[in-house]
């Protein structure tokens, strides 16, 4: 659970967004619908993305999860974090946790993504506020920052 | 772009600003990337009571008997309310009072509020709420607003099905339909659109030591709330707070009766209770239950000389709200006032009628009827300019409104009137000329078109109501601003806004800005945030406290400087002398001393905006202190096989008066726009005999990224008479257009025209073949 | 159990596993591909799951597994009605499988829905075409649509006459096409209407065929 391990007893009837929500206190995890529809529950498990209101506490046994509270501090952002920020790409912010979930797993498997790409790795997550214009620039962005620090 | 050009900053700081034009990263931004703002469900105390509402199922009945012993008698269950118990008054209205918060008699429509249940944990809630049952009998239903207007119409409402009526009445039209050349008359039908916040609704409550309720809740308008929850529970508005917790997403019904009735519900169940209590949609309810987008029934009767002047403009304007009013009659002022779309028409009929139906309650959205009269109004003048064998572009600018012509209301147009600007800057930046001709060359199954459509929007609230706003602002010992108010952040950075104006007005870094919280308890009344007017009325207040704050800091500074007060400014964190480089004390010291001196350095800002001086009966006047122009393209690719639209790209021309942030204006422009692409592609909340057949994401389809095409924004600039350096209203003018721009896109790429949103598939297939036939 | 997301890995050019990949790209969004499963899109046996017409056209068979004993049941056997198939109470299914399918075959998976993604099938088709060694003409064919007759997908047998034995060219696809339109017996819901179903399908096989010509000369 963002790379520390966790030991809990769930009921077999829990989502696995419940439990990060009620249980581990994980707010950054939202529930938008409820029936896997528009993403804002999406975590990294296991280096895939998952709408947790979709997976059961029990399916996620064993598994590496990240949420938002995992991805980077105040003090040292990731960088799709700080390029949503210049970007001003969060506006209501219920969507933001799930498109930087999904942009920095989309980094982590594809450092230098197109712009489709970024479209697709984002495209199970709903914003009605942005047009998903600056999200997909700002993680474009996010990309181009972490190859030149590699250089 | 992150950064402003070289252009842009000389002109803007020739204009002699600091950060007004600045492209400024947003002051809620780093909260929000770490996913730590703390939104009504983040924050729910252990012991609060999960509260399930008993919603009707049929659009139209009498309440024979709720039977609510089965959940009373369920292990677990502690408060099941219903009508009788409620200690006030049993209503839940945003304009006129024809809705209960709790049905018991009657049901008007599905979804309406019956019984509440409250139980510890949800699933109890909700096993308790599922075991109580309504006996109904049925009555006939009325799903169409233009039934709902015979005579022999099911009633809705004791008083009539006409919520309300109103006309323009602008020259003589026979007359001008004698003058004309040319006449055409079409029928124009618009949709349901769900706003489709990405947070559901959701209110919680608690009861005070001393008897009060406090209320935190996912809204618009903090004092709306206090209000009707003030009324349902009993007690003096001055006993219940509000305080809107972040909210995700919002776009007009959050500003009507759903913020009420969940605070009001979660504060009954906390007054009965003694616990708090937390009542939130699950998104199925949300879609039923919520406001939406007024469908519209719009026809036009349109009539030019050969040369495309156009004479005459005959409308009968007619919108869906339901079975309860919510704003409708508000709505359909903006619509009425708007129906000829932005041209100079002298002689012009309009009547516009807001009717009650058995439907689902349609009230405030985005674009509040502009939308709607927009799509009508430009495929009208696309029509036009097919008979009158005139391009789009020549017939709009033979007739666009102009500084010094009359709109449909007679108000004089000012300088301020940037459309023909936006709409050659929008055509010539998409190649609008060569496109129109190079697409009609298309062969084979994917035909290309390009379609023009223009607007203009009157500014705030109109005609609606006092325009004004209180916003404060205090200087801590340490220097922070801090800007509060009880205008409202939802997402669209207009709070920031606020911020950027105190920061330009008072001459300190923006650094150095903080936002309060909207609470009732620290910030009075100031209207609601609502028409895009944070900025635009916001703005002046916040430059007013601003001003006075910065009025107190130098006067105390003219004494550390030695020099009257007159021949100081604030530039950065230093107080110095205008002439005098070198003579400065630091901003810091400044704000101690106040301090020192016991001057209070917080400061409130009132501004109203002038009323709007017009004569009611046929609406001619001043309607709105100042209007927004835009311009927009959109080019497609239909799939004539299929009836499939693909947008490739839009590019929208705004003059937004000032653009105080062009960055959060940027995402302002692109979010509405998309917003405008699904609700002219592929929403539509489906309603068939009163019920809502599609009240899941899963079936009511909003853009995804996918579904996105190239956009290029265009920003023009002529500052208007009443925002904060110029500023025009920008949230909502954005989903004005793009459904009427697809419309024209689209019947240029197949020859034929789909006089109904949305623009699916089906509907542009068998326009084509009945085209062809 | 078997992720649409696992599927999305494989990457396959045989003329199945371009087919798969037609269907799991269209197939809800990342995020769904990560949990649903081939078992569950199976199971739930109506018009909306992709990978039936998929199955169906692979000619597939179903294992359904109790705690001793195991069974082999064609797909179409499976299907029973809507949201409801042959699976006893104390069954899971287990596994499906085909044969593999010759050099000269192709595939091709259309879906026709409301947007770009996340989307349920209005309309959908499966089609599979096997020629001889001279790319000339049909020996096999077989076609699914995800409505045909009634509420769960359906092999288009007529259609598929239609198409064996018959040369592989722009004639017998349009008659291929015409055949569906007699086959077809859709019903309206508020989603579309009948009309422009039946419209839809038969623009969707026409260009499968195409697109399974183009993929088999291309080879």
């Amino acid at each position: 659970m963002n790379g520390k391990d966790q030991a809990l007893i769930v009921d077999s009837t829990e989502r696995l967004l419940d439990v990060l929500r009620d249980r581990l206190n994980l707010k950054g995890v939202k529930e938008g619908c409820g029936t896997g529809d528009c993403g804002a529950c999406t975590v990294i498990m296991d280096g895939r993305l998952v709408s947790s209101c979709l997976v059961l506490a029990v399916q996620a046994r064993d598994k590496r999860i990240t949420t938002i509270e995992g991805v980077g501090t105040r003090e040292n952002l990731h960088p799709v974090q700080k390029a949503l920020m210049k970007y001003n790409a969060a506006q209501c912010g219920f969507c933001t946790p799930a498109m930087i979930l999904a942009g920095k797993n989309l980094l982590d498997h594809n450092p230098t993504p197109s712009k489709e790409q970024i479209k697709e790795a984002i495209s199970g997550i709903l914003c009605r506020c942005t047009g998903y214009y600056k999200i997909v620039d700002a993680i474009h962005d996010a990309a181009k920052e972490i190859s030149e620090a590699r250089c | 772009m992150l950064t402003e050009t070289a252009a842009a900053q000389k002109l803007r700081e020739a204009q002699g600003f600091t950060l007004i034009g600045k492209r400024i990263q947003r002051l809620d931004g780093l909260e929000k990337v770490l996913g730590l703002p703390l939104y009504t469900s983040d924050i729910v105390p252990k012991e609060a009571l999960r509260v399930k509402v008993v919603r009707s199922t049929v659009p139209h009945a009498l309440v024979r008997h709720i039977d609510t012993q089965p959940a009373r008698q369920m292990q677990g269950v502690l408060a099941v309310l219903t009508a009788e118990d409620i200690p006030g008054i049993n209503e839940s209205y945003a304009l006129l009072p024809d809705r209960p918060l709790l049905a018991s008699k009657k049901v008007r429509c599905q979804g309406e509020a019956m019984a509440i249940v409250a139980a510890r944990d949800l699933e109890t809630t909700e096993e308790a709420a599922e075991m109580i049952r309504v006996e109904y009998e049925r009555l006939p239903a009325v799903t169409s607003p233009v039934e709902a207007m015979k005579t022999d119409s099911v009633l809705v409402h004791d008083n009539g099905n006409v919520a309300k009526y109103l006309r323009v009445r602008k020259g003589d039209v026979q007359e001008g339909f004698r003058q004309a050349d040319v006449i055409i008359e079409n029928t124009y039908g618009t949709q349901f659109q769900d706003p489709t916040p990405m947070e559901p609704e959701v209110g919680m409550a608690w009861v005070e030591k001393d008897g009060s309720v406090t209320c935190v809740g996912s809204m618009q308008t903090p004092y709306y709330v206090q209000t009707g929850v003030a009324k349902v529970l009993g007690l003096s508005p001055d006993k219940v707070r509000v305080i809107q917790a972040t909210t995700g997403g919002a776009f007009g019904p959050k500003s009507d009766e759903m913020p009420v009735d969940t605070c009001a519900i979660s504060a009954l169940v906390a007054q009965r209770t003694g616990k708090p209590a937390i009542l939130a949609y699950g998104r199925e309810e949300s879609m039923i239950a919520h406001t939406k987008r007024h469908p519209f029934v719009i026809t036009l009767k349109t009539g030019a000389k050969s040369d495309g002047r156009l004479t005459a403009s005959e409308a009968l304007v007619v919108s869906d709200t339901g079975a309860y009013a919510s704003l409708g009659p508000l709505v359909i002022i903006r619509a009425c006032f708007h129906a000829t779309g932005p041209y100079v028409i002298p002689n012009v009929k309009t009547d516009a009628y807001c009717m009650y139906t058995n439907n689902t309650m349609a009230g405030s959205f985005r674009g509040f009827g502009s939308p709607q009269v927009h799509f009508a109004a430009e495929s009208q003048i696309d029509e036009l300019a097919k008979k009158l064998d005139m391009d789009p572009l020549d017939l709009r600018l033979k007739n666009i409104l102009r500084p010094g012509t009359l709109t449909a209301t007679s108000q004089l147009v000012d300088e301020a009137c940037g459309l023909e600007e936006c709409t050659k800057r929008a055509t010539e930046a998409s190649g609008w000329r060569a496109k129109r001709l190079e697409f009609g060359l298309d062969r084979g199954p994917f035909r290309r078109g390009i379609g023009l459509a223009l607007m203009y929007h009157g500014n705030s609230l109109g005609p609606e109501g006092n325009d004004y706003a209180y916003v404060h602002m205090l200087i801590k010992p340490d220097g922070r601003v801090v800007v509060r108010t009880a205008l409202t952040e939802y997402g669209t950075g207009a709070i920031s806004g606020l911020a950027q104006v105190a920061a330009e007005t008072l001459g300190v870094p923006i650094q150095l800005l903080e936002l309060g919280a909207a609470d009732t308890a620290s910030c009075v009344e100031t209207g609601p945030t609502v028409a895009s007017r944070v900025m635009v009325i916001g703005g002046r207040a916040t430059q007013i406290a601003a001003q006075k704050l910065k009025k107190k800091l130098l006067t105390v500074a003219s004494d550390f400087l030695q020099c009257e007060p007159s021949k100081l400014t604030i530039k950065g964190e230093l107080v110095g002398h205008i002439d005098d480089p070198k003579r400065t004390v630091p901003f810091r010291k400044v704000v101690e001393e106040c301090y020192r001196r016991h001057i209070s350095l917080t400061e409130t800002g009132y501004y109203i905006a002038p009323k709007c001086e017009f004569e009611s009966e046929n609406s001619q006047g001043t309607t709105y202190q100042q209007y927004t122009y835009g311009a927009v393209v959109t080019e497609v690719q239909v799939d004539t096989e299929l009836g499939i639209v693909k947008p490739l790209k839009i590019t929208a021309a705004y003059d937004a008066g000032r653009a105080i942030n062009p960055l959060s204006l940027e995402g302002q422009i692109e979010g509405g726009t998309i917003q405008g692409l699904g609700y002219g592609l592929m929403e539509q909340l489906i309603h068939s005999h009163g019920m809502v057949l599609n009240p899941t994401l899963g079936d009511y389809y909003i853009p995804t990224s996918l579904d996105i095409p190239e956009l290029q924004t265009i920003i023009v600039e002529y500052p208007g008479a009443v925002g904060p350096y110029g500023a025009k209203a920008m949230g909502e003018p954005p989903v004005d257009l793009p459904a009427a721009a697809l419309a024209n896109a689209v019947a240029h790429a197949t020859g034929s025209r789909v006089f109904d949103l949305p623009l699916t598939a089906e509907k542009t297939l068998f326009a084509m073949k009945r085209q062809q036939r | 159990m078997t992720t649409i997301a696992d599927l999305e890995a494989q990457e396959d050019d045989s003329a199945w596993g371009r087919l798969l990949a037609d269907a799991v790209g269209k197939f809800g969004s990342p995020n769904i591909r990560t949990v649903a499963t081939i078992g569950g899109n199976v199971c739930a046996a109506s018009s909306s799951e992709d990978l039936i017409p998929v199955f169906l056209v692979l000619d597939a068979k179903v294992k359904l597994i109790r705690r001793t004993e195991a069974r082999e049941i064609p797909l179409q056997e499976f299907l029973v009605a809507k949201r409801k198939t042959a699976l006893h109470a104390d069954e899971i299914l287990a596994e499906v499988s085909f044969s593999e399918p010759s050099a000269r075959t192709a595939c091709s998976f259309q879906k026709l829905g409301m947007r770009n993604t996340l989307i349920i099938a209005l309309v959908s088709v499966a089609v599979f075409l096997e020629t001889d060694d001279a790319r000339s003409t049909i020996l096999q064919a077989r076609i699914a649509l995800n409505r045909l007759k009634g509420k769960i997908p359906q092999r288009a047998e007529r259609v598929e006459m239609e198409l064996i034995g018959r040369r592989f060219d722009e004639g017998t696809i349009k008659s291929a096409v015409d055949r569906l339109g007699d086959e077809l017996a859709l019903t309206s819901y508020f989603r579309v209407s009948a009309e422009y179903s039946e419209e839809a399908v038969k623009v969707l096989l026409r260009r499968a065929l195409s697109d399974c010509r183009q993929r088999i000369l291309g080879k």
